[in-house]
Parts: structure tokens; sequence; C-alpha cells
């Protein structure tokens, strides 16, 4: 049930989505035009920026690397992330404070730093070989979200609905499925979000986790940029949105756009 | 069975940590004390230097101020979309993420388009004659933080609508028929109930902009140079491990500080928060 | 400690047998090359194809910049690739750090097609299998007169308008030593001097780049019209830029080449030499020239002047080229680094 919102809140946030949006439609723009180096306005219209994604081989291989990584990390991390979050929230007063602490280490150790560290300690050290340590290394990277964000959710939740729900005989996990997960939906689906785009661009850490046969679409990106200066890289990013557009669309036409929401 | 689960689960996020982050690093950074100087000399030489100290300060000022510009504008933005029907507000948080799915050159080539000595703001000013000159907006603390604020405005959105979403609407709808006006309504009511949200959110985007470089290097030039680059060239240019990991363990321990500072002021106006 | 090492190797193996059973074990035989990345097809279609059927052999990439893959390469010892594609600077520090091996001549027989320059051009370590040049290029509608010097970049007139290569770039360090003549001193020995001689660039100086992508935005949206530049950006920023022209200087140009390396631990070396020696080939090395990849280290490339007319090519020209002193440049680089971040970050 929405309600009403004052016109100057509203006109903030229209001020803030121009702000979000425009430098997008020169990204946008840049992405089309028909010249060697990024442009705006474009100059000519042309497809060919995109195609070259689709031609590169480089592009392609990397490409499919990039969404594995993400997915698996991303899926790791909510898999041990949440039961954190969710313990770090339900008996909040009985664990101690540096627990929630240790759990923003991942994104407050300089990338290139814990990137370097992994690879000398674990991946040396352990001969682990390249695409496990690339999925270790993101899923650690975004845990910070998955117990973070899913658990500012779960701090407005109220346990005693659980606890209702459990004193009926329901057993613990359906109990959680059932009874907590849909009301923190909108936070786990956001860690979601922005786990995967953070794994999804990364190049700090991947920088050092990849290794020979294997690399990340990023880093083919910069290699691309190291000799052309084409809007290739407009392209990229266009398409990622169009992806998520599309995506969006399915979703629309499968579950319903409010999915995000409560 | 509560014990069990106490304990349990949050274990293998903390074996994760302590075994693949922790340990290595702490490894990494134990090199800087093992210099034939003392234990402290690399440390000593970086606060010595005031040109090191100058990137330590600009890089806390341009991270702090960055958090709090994002904060509230992330604050009262994600306060509107909670308030949208369902649909539009799915839309509203999708287009909210888009800036997250560009690359950072492209996106500062955006920047060098709208803030440039060539750009639209200037040409816009210049036409309406406002100014006769076009103002240096780029490679500045300015065009730094914009640039910053642009990146972490989605996260800090995304982090807050799941918050606001949660807060039941009845309580703000009670507190409005008590009699209560809007504000002291915001204030006692909405604000305690968001803080754990806010406080995620900034935790978030000052580690996240006190540690960038990519975004300080092509806004802001040499002269704006943080601690990020600073660690960048240490690592990548001069190979001097020793050194980077002394940058590093000096941004570690003040983030650390400023997190629980933040943690602290969170609890103080909300006790649930963490 | 002990127990600490013991939960992650457990954590570690536990993990790999679960994540490790995807990735396919090492062949029998396979040389691994380790490179920048771009250009895929064309090396491949120039390069690997054809040496794959001289080898008989599995060919897989590491990809990435210089500092990347070179850190790598030291983190692991020396191991886990065969050849290493660097820039000049960064195998200078890939042989101070102790990364690669001697390379013994007569296994290279190509090695006496190419130019003098690079056939050793850092002591007993790998060829240089491409060379280009570093110089000043300017907007000539915009700059009048036009630059024929180094010591132009100090021209008043020039007043943010310039950009330099960053000091952590390739070519950073030569902007040093062109301060230091600029200022009638040995950059290496008299650095205060060399230093003044930098800040009294700083004004004329609106951004230095860190990357060739950077530095045609900068030229395309018009921040900058005289810049410190490799050859391989002019024909992008000509395309953006028409008037862009690459500057006759008086005192020359400075070279700078692409090497390659036998790296450390390799475990391949005979492959190793027999790929270097395909590379410098004069077949290989026309039809990297030819279609754009890189510019032609082998005497006996022949091309016309439209194609050669992006390259730095021919004897002539070579000749009026010179290298710097690499290990003279890396020794003095993390003092330069510190006081060129003086000099711009204040």
């Amino acid at each position: 049930m929405p309600t009403r919102v004052h016109p100057l809140l509203g006109a903030f946030a229209a001020l803030v989505f121009l702000f979000l949006l425009a430098p997008l439609v020169i990204i946008v723009g840049a992405s089309l035009s028909d010249t060697t180096y990024l442009t705006f306005p474009p100059q000519g219209l042309s497809l060919r920026w995109f195609a070259n994604i689709f031609q590169i081989e480089a592009f392609r291989r990397t490409a499919i690397t990039s969404l594995q990584v993400a997915f698996l990390g991303t899926a790791l991390s909510l898999l041990i992330g949440v039961p954190a979050a969710y313990a770090l929230n339900r008996y909040r007063v009985e664990l101690p404070r540096w627990l929630s602490t240790l759990f923003v280490l991942p994104i407050l150790v300089p990338e290139i730093v814990f990137g370097f560290s992994l690879l000398k300690s674990i991946t040396i050290g352990s001969g682990l070989p390249v695409f496990p340590s690339l999925i270790l290394g993101h899923a650690l990277l975004v845990l910070p979200y998955s117990v973070r964000v899913v658990g500012a959710s779960l701090a407005s939740f109220d346990f005693s609905i659980e606890e209702a729900a459990m004193s009926l005989g329901c057993p613990p996990l359906r109990t959680f499925l059932t009874v907590v997960l849909p009301n923190i939906q909108a936070g786990v689906i956001a860690a979601f979000i922005l786990a995967f785009i953070t794994s999804i661009n990364d190049v700090s850490v991947s920088v050092f986790l990849t290794g020979p046969g294997i690399s990340t679409l990023p880093i083919q990106i910069l290699a691309h940029m190291e000799q052309f200066f084409d809007p290739t890289i407009a392209s990229v990013s266009v398409l990622l949105m169009l992806v998520t557009v599309g995506v969006m669309a399915i979703i629309e036409a499968t579950l319903g756009l409010t999915f995000l929401t409560k | 069975m509560t014990k069990l689960a106490k304990w349990g689960l949050p274990l293998p996020a903390t074996i994760a940590v302590v075994v693949l982050l922790i340990i290595p690093v702490a490894l990494t950074i134990a090199t800087t004390f093992g210099e034939a100087k003392g234990a402290f000399s690399t440390y000593a030489a970086f606060f010595n230097s005031g040109f090191r100290r100058a990137v330590l300060f600009r890089t806390l000022e341009v991270a702090l101020i960055t958090t709090a510009l994002s904060l509230v504008i992330g604050f009262v933005t994600a306060y509107v979309i909670a308030q949208m029907p369902g649909r539009l507000k799915s839309i509203m948080i999708i287009a909210a993420v888009f800036p997250l799915l560009t690359g950072v050159v492209v996106r500062s080539f955006a920047w060098l388009i709208i803030l440039g000595k060539n750009g639209i703001v200037n040409d816009t000013l210049m036409s309406i004659g406002l100014i006769t000159e076009p103002l240096s907006m780029l490679y500045t603390e300015g065009s730094v933080i914009v640039a910053m604020v642009y990146l972490f405005v989605p996260l800090m959105i995304l982090t807050l609508t799941g918050v606001l979403e949660g807060i039941p609407r009845d309580l703000t709808e009670a507190s409005a028929s008590l009699g209560a006006k809007p504000i002291p309504t915001f204030l006692q009511v909405i604000l305690p109930l968001a803080t754990p949200g806010l406080i995620v959110g900034a935790v978030l985007v000052f580690t996240g902009s006190f540690t960038s470089y990519a975004t300080p290097q092509l806004l802001g030039g040499e002269k704006q140079m943080m601690m990020g680059t600073f660690l960048y060239q240490r690592a990548m240019v001069t190979f001097d491990w020793v050194g980077a990991s002394t940058v590093a363990a000096i941004m570690v321990v003040i983030t650390i500080a400023i997190v629980s500072i933040m943690s602290r002021i969170a609890r103080r106006l909300n006790p649930m928060a963490v | 400690m002990k127990a600490a090492r013991f939960i992650q190797m457990a954590t570690v193996i536990s993990l790999a047998t679960l994540g490790g059973a995807a990735t396919a074990s090492a062949q029998s035989k396979t040389f691994t090359i380790s490179w920048w990345g771009y250009n895929g097809e064309k090396m491949n279609a120039n390069i690997i194809e054809p040496f794959k059927k001289i080898c008989d052999c599995n060919i897989v990439f590491e990809t990435g910049n210089n500092a990347d893959r070179l850190n790598k390469l030291k983190l692991r010892d020396g191991k886990g690739v065969d050849v290493i594609y660097l820039s000049d600077s960064f195998s200078q520090q890939g042989i101070e750090q102790g990364m690669f091996k001697e390379i013994d001549q007569s296994k290279i027989p190509n090695l006496k097609e190419i130019y003098e320059l690079g056939r050793a051009p850092q002591g007993k370590y790998g060829p240089a299998y491409t060379i280009g040049r570093v110089g000043l290029v300017y907007d000539s509608a915009k700059v009048n007169p036009p630059i024929t010097s180094w010591n132009d970049l100090w021209r008043p007139d020039l007043k943010s308008a310039v950009s330099l290569p960053g000091i952590t770039t390739t070519a950073g360090p030569m902007a040093v030593i062109q301060a230091g003549k600029h200022a009638g001193v040995d950059p290496y020995a008299d650095t205060e001097k060399t230093f003044k001689a930098v800040e009294a660039l700083k004004s004329n100086v609106v951004k230095n780049y860190n990357t060739g992508s950077e530095l045609v935005n900068l030229i395309s949206t018009g921040e900058v019209r005289v810049a410190m530049a490799q050859d391989f950006t002019l024909a992008s920023m000509q395309a953006a830029v028409k008037t862009m022209t690459w500057a006759k200087l008086k005192e020359g140009d400075i070279a700078t080449v692409n090497t390659i390396n036998i790296s450390k631990g390799s475990e391949n070396v005979d492959l190793a030499y027999k790929f270097i020696d395909f590379i410098l080939s004069k077949d290989v090395q026309q039809k990297e020239a030819e279609q754009g990849v890189d510019a032609p280290i082998n005497t006996k490339v022949q091309l016309t002047p439209d194609q050669a007319k992006i390259w730095t090519y021919g004897a002539e020209q070579v000749g009026s080229l010179s290298l710097i002193s690499y290990s003279k440049m890396n020794a003095a680089k993390t003092e330069w680094i510190d006081q060129w971040n003086e000099v711009f970050g204040k």
C-alpha cells in the first residue's frame, strides 16, 4: 500500500536518477559511434563495436568464464554468508561483536594485496588449480555483501514470528525457508545483485588468480585496450545493461516484476 | 540445539575469512616488520614523509565526504523508491543498478564529456552567459568525489531499499495517527529502524572509496593521488611488496578504527544495530 | 600457527577436490606463452597455428599487462610459463629479479637477420621482436610554431596544453631523462636539477596519462594539444583529431622495444628457442607488419610506403634511434617516482 511522497522528496529523487542515468546516455552514444575512438555525440551510427565483441574469440571465452565465476562465487558466498547473517542477528547479544567486523574484512583489505596474498599462500602454497581458486577468491571478495546487506534486512525482522512457527512444530530449516526468507527476500536479492556485479567487474583480485589458459572478461578488455582505443569498451557496458533488461523482461513475463520487493 | 546453531551457522563463513583472507594477508603484512632497520622502520618512513601524510589525509577526506553524500542521497532516494507501487519500484531499482554495469574507463570518459573544458556543463554555462572562460572542473578533489558518489549511491539505494521495505508500515501510520508530525515520525521511528541499513551502507561505501584507485587516478590525476593509487604504484610498478604491504596495513588499521566508530554511533541511535 | 596452517590446507584440499575435477589435468607437452592478449585472432593465424605444426604441442596463454604477468611469474618463482613477452623496462626488472634464463644466441639463427639494436638489448637475455619510438605529438592546427625540439615542451604558450606519460608507465621515466637533458645535467647523477626542470613543466601539464586509451580520450575531447607518446597511439589520435602530427625533433626520438625471454622455470627450453626463432623469422615479421600488429625488426621485411607509415621502419629510421640504459633507469626509478609524486602531487 503506497503512501504519498512529499513533492520535494520526489523531485530530489528525480534529480538523483538524472545524475545516475545521464552519463549512461553518453556511454550508449559512444558505443554506437562509427569511429575508432570514443566520442560523443556519436559520429555516424554503427553496430560494429557490438559485433566486435562477438567476433573476438577471447571475449566470448572469457565472458563465459566470468559468468561462471560470478555465479558460482556469489552462490557460494550466499551459502555461507546468509547463515552467518542469520546467526549474527538472531543471537546478537550472545555472539561477540568483532564477528560482524570480521565479515567486512574482504572489502576492507585493499584488493590487490588480498589477491597477491591469496595467490602466494593458497594457490602456490597448495597447488590449487586456477579455476577453483578464482571462485574461492571471488566468493570471499563478495562475502561482505552476503553477510552485511542480508544482515541489515534481518535487523528489522521480528524473530518472534519465527519462534511462533517453531513452537507450532515447524522444523527449523522449513521455518527459515517459509517464514524468515520471504521476509528478507529484498535483502537477499540486493546482496545477490551487488555481489554478482562486483564479481563480474573485478580486476584487482582476478589479476592474480587467473593463470595460464584462464582469464576473465574485464582482464581481456584491459588487454584489448592496451592496443586499441575503440568504443568496444562502451559496447560491453551497454551489452551488460541490455542483458540485465532482458533478464528482467523474462522475470516480468514469468514471475512478475514485483519479485524484487516483498 | 540453540548453541549448535549459534556457533555452527557462522562457522563456515568464519573459517573462509580466516583461512583465505586473514592468514594470507597477515603473512604478507608480517613481511613489513622484517626490515633490517627495525620492525617499524617502514611505517616511520611513511609517516615521516609530508607527501605521504597528505595523501593519507586527502584519502580520508574524500572517503568521508563521499560516504556522507552517498548516505544522504541514497537514503532519500531509497525512501522514495520504497513508497512506490511494486512494479515501478522494481524498475527504479534496476535503473539505479545500471551505473555499476559500466567499466571505469568508459565511465570516466563520460565524465570527461560532462565536466571537461569543452564539456556539456561548461558549454551550457557559457551559452547562458554565466561564465566567459571554461571552468576547470576535472582533476580536482570535486571531480573525484562526484565520480565516486556516482558509483556508491546505487549501492546505498540497493542496501537501504531492502531495509526501508522491512519497516512495518503500520508503525509509521500508527505514529502519524497518534498525531505525530512527519519530522518527529521520521526521527523517532524511521531513522532508528533504518540505522542498521545506514551503517552497513556507510561501512561499504567508506571502505570502497577509501581503497579505490582507478577512479581517483582517472579523474583526479597525480594532483589528487589517493592511498589506493600509491599502493598500486608500489606493488605493480616498482614491485616493492614490502612498501605496498605497509600502505595496506595502515589502510586496514584506519578503516577498522573508522568502522568501529561508525558502529558505536549506530548503537547509540539504535541498540539493535549490529 | 601450525593448527592454522593445517586448517588452511584441509579446507583448500577439500575444496580443491570439489572444484578441481572441472579443470583438466595438464597435457604431456604444453607450451605456455605469457603475453598481453590483444589481437588474439592475428596472433593465432600468424604465429600459433603455424608454430603448432612445427612443435607438435599444445599452446596455452597467460594474458595480462606487463606488471600483472611479471608479478605472477615472480610469485611462482619463474615457473608456469615458458616464454614471456614484455616491454623493455619490465623485462629489465625481470632480469634483475633473476626470472629469466640467459640466451644462447647460437640457438636462434634468425638473430642475424634482425637489427643490431634488437639482438641483445639487455645483456645476455632475450632479444627484441619489435621496435617503436617515443616522441612528441601535437595538434598542428592549434600549436604554432610547430614542435621541433624536446625543449619546446617548456614553451610558455603551451600552458595547460600538455600531457606526459605518468612516471609509472613505460615512457614515463623518459620524460625525466628529457628534463635532465633540458637542464643540461645527467638525470641519474643530478636528481635535484632534473626535477627542477620537471617542476618547470608543471604549469604546462593538464594531466598525465597512464594508458594509451586515456591519452586518446584527452586528445579527442580537446583537453590536451601536445603529448609525449609512443608511436602506436598516433593512428588513433589522428582518427580523432586529423591535425595531430608526429613532431620531427632535432634531437631525435627515443627507441622502445618489446622483448621475449625464456623464463627461469621453463620446462620446454628447446621449444622456447624454436619459438623465439620463429617469431623473428622474415615470414612471420612480414605478416605481422602487413596486418598492423607489430613493427618489424627483421631487416629483410619489405613494406610499401603506405604500410610502413605507421611503423618505425627501415635502416635509416632505426639507425637514428637510441636505447636508454634500462638498468640505470630502473635503479633510479623508485627515487624518481617519489620525486615525481612530490612535483605533480602538490
